[in-house]
């Protein structure tokens, strides 16, 4: 479900190595989500090439710039999951202390073939999880007591099921190196800016405000898109972990239950009886089927909600007919 | 009435309707629901409606005569809550689903249109051994409401208001639409009707 923005360092750049890796897979994967996933990965490649070649022209000194980066990234990459159970609240907890929790992701990890992951609890009541590490060994998988609580076994089955698909398909790595692109951008663009301002610091040689204001434009843009585009790839990487989840689990309905339970789309069916419903309706001006939902989806960092449940309930029903 | 609602009943209910004939033949098609025979059409009764003054012999008149006439049985029933039932009953689905429109229709072109609230079918789920999709013998209504000129799916647990089976209507939901049904997009809108007199 929700991973924190540390959770993502550093992207494989293949998804294949999944397939590549020595742990056998049983599950085969959405050929149309990788490819829209290599699609994203390509644009975000593109877009940093055209970048440094605009800076270079523009002639700023990156040489400084780089190797910080390449430290925080380093940093967030190497103690996610530290930084995680820092930030989050989160609580390693023992097979003692939780032996329900850690008997189901025992299960879910072996039908993976990854280690065991470390287990952590969050004691509040919004129902979340999320899972982190950058690779399978380092992985930490942790629930919210409010999740706990709320679902049956086997939504929270499927709720596991899906944070270790994340891990499985090393989703912390893809992200990671998405972040880096971001992260880059975000600095140079903060560089860029105090040259304008200030001048000096190795933006010396520009011919002018002109130039700068130029290269300051165009970055501001490719953050942007860059921006849109890890969010696009976030919101694959979801649909893959929902996939992948479904498979090992065969029960792609639990995930879409657990969803419509914590999203609380269920809650807004109401009590009220429809004999005491007015004939309000008449003087309505804006007719019901104008006031559609969504928009906000370009820049969410998961998919609809409706949209994934609608995907997980369609698998269900081509597993459930054996249709493929 | 204002600009915007004078033709409420006339132009899209058909269309809206009958997507209840596809999504019923396909889950018959699948094994999933019994047939089903029952629906009703409920509105706001008014004494100063000839037409509803009148309804029994109305509605023997277009049910029963002439040529293509369904002729779907019908009861009328009043509810606690100050409402009307016309509760239809057919062996053949297709021809009730006509007959409810035809209900709705002609009450609708008589003036009462705004009186309209729903009509609702009955359906039956089989349920199968391996999915615990629904419960074997799980009785859910789908309601059509005029004013949206949707569908819903609505599973009582209880007579008392806000008796019913959240999780169950919400995937139900999903399947129907799935299956072709014009369902209500906005969940607020899935009010419920209990003490349903079929």
């Amino acid at each position: 479900m929700h991973r924190n923005i540390f959770a993502w360092p550093f992207l494989a750049l293949k998804v294949s190595i999944m397939s590549s890796s020595p742990t056998t897979r049983k599950f085969h994967k959405d050929r149309g989500l990788v490819t829209r996933m290599y699609f994203t990965m390509f644009m975000l490649g593109f877009l940093y090439a055209v970048f440094a070649l605009f800076l270079y022209s523009a002639g700023t000194a990156m040489i400084f710039i780089v190797p910080i980066i390449g430290i925080i990234v380093a940093v967030q990459y190497f103690m996610s999951d530290r930084l995680i159970l820092m930030s989050t609240g989160a609580k390693a907890v023992t097979a003692e202390q939780e032996p329900e929790l850690h008997r189901m992701v025992k299960m879910l990890a072996d039908r993976y073939d990854m280690p065991m992951p470390k287990v952590a609890v969050i004691d509040t009541a919004i129902p979340n999880a999320f899972a982190t590490g950058r690779n399978p060994k380092n992985a930490l998988v942790a629930v919210t007591k409010g999740i706990q609580e709320r679902l049956s076994e086997r939504e929270l089955q499927a709720v596991i099921g899906h944070e270790l698909a994340h891990v499985a398909n090393r989703d912390m790595r893809v992200l990671a190196i998405a972040n880096f692109l971001v992260t880059l951008t975000s600095f140079l663009m903060t560089m860029l800016f105090w040259n304008m301002l200030f001048g000096g610091m190795g933006g010396r040689r520009n011919n002018g405000g002109g130039g700068i204001m130029m290269v300051y434009l165009v970055t501001i843009i490719v953050y942007f898109i860059g921006q849109l585009l890890v969010l696009a790839l976030t919101r694959y990487r979801e649909y893959g972990a929902d996939h992948t989840g479904a498979e090992i689990s065969g029960d792609p309905g639990a995930l879409a239950d657990a969803l419509e339970k914590i999203s609380g789309t269920i809650a807004k069916i109401p009590d009220k009886d429809l004999r005491k419903l007015q004939t309000a309706n008449a003087f309505l001006i804006i007719p019901a089927a104008l006031k559609g939902e969504g928009s906000m989806n370009l820049f969410s960092t998961h998919p609809p909600l409706q949209e994934r449940i609608k995907r997980l309930r369609e698998l269900e029903q081509r597993m459930r007919y054996g249709l493929r | 009435m204002g600009i915007f609602g004078s033709n409420k009943v006339a132009k899209n209910d058909w269309s809206a309707m009958s997507t209840v004939v596809k999504a019923e033949a396909k889950l018959q098609a699948l094994g999933e629901i019994t047939p089903s025979r029952r629906a009703g059409v409920i509105y706001r009764n008014s004494d100063e409606n000839a037409f509803l003054n009148d309804i029994e012999f109305e509605l023997k008149s277009i049910l029963y005569v002439g040529e293509g006439a369904t002729k779907t049985a019908f009861e009328i029933e009043d509810d606690d809550r100050g409402m009307r039932w016309i509760v239809l009953e057919d062996g053949n689905f297709s021809d009730l689903v006509s007959s409810v429109y035809t209900v709705g229709n002609a009450i609708g072109v008589n003036g009462a249109e705004d009186n309209l609230l729903a009509a609702v079918f009955e359906l039956y789920f089989t349920g199968t051994v391996e999915d615990n999709t629904y419960r074997s013998g799980l009785r859910t209504y789908w309601i059509y409401r005029y004013d949206r000129k949707a569908f819903y799916p609505f599973v009582p647990t209880g007579d008392n208001e806000g008796d019913r089976d959240r999780s169950t209507e919400a995937r139900l939901g999903q399947d129907l639409r799935k299956h072709g049904l014009a369902v209500e997009k906005s969940l607020t809108e899935w009010m419920g009707l209990w003490g349903i007199p079929f």
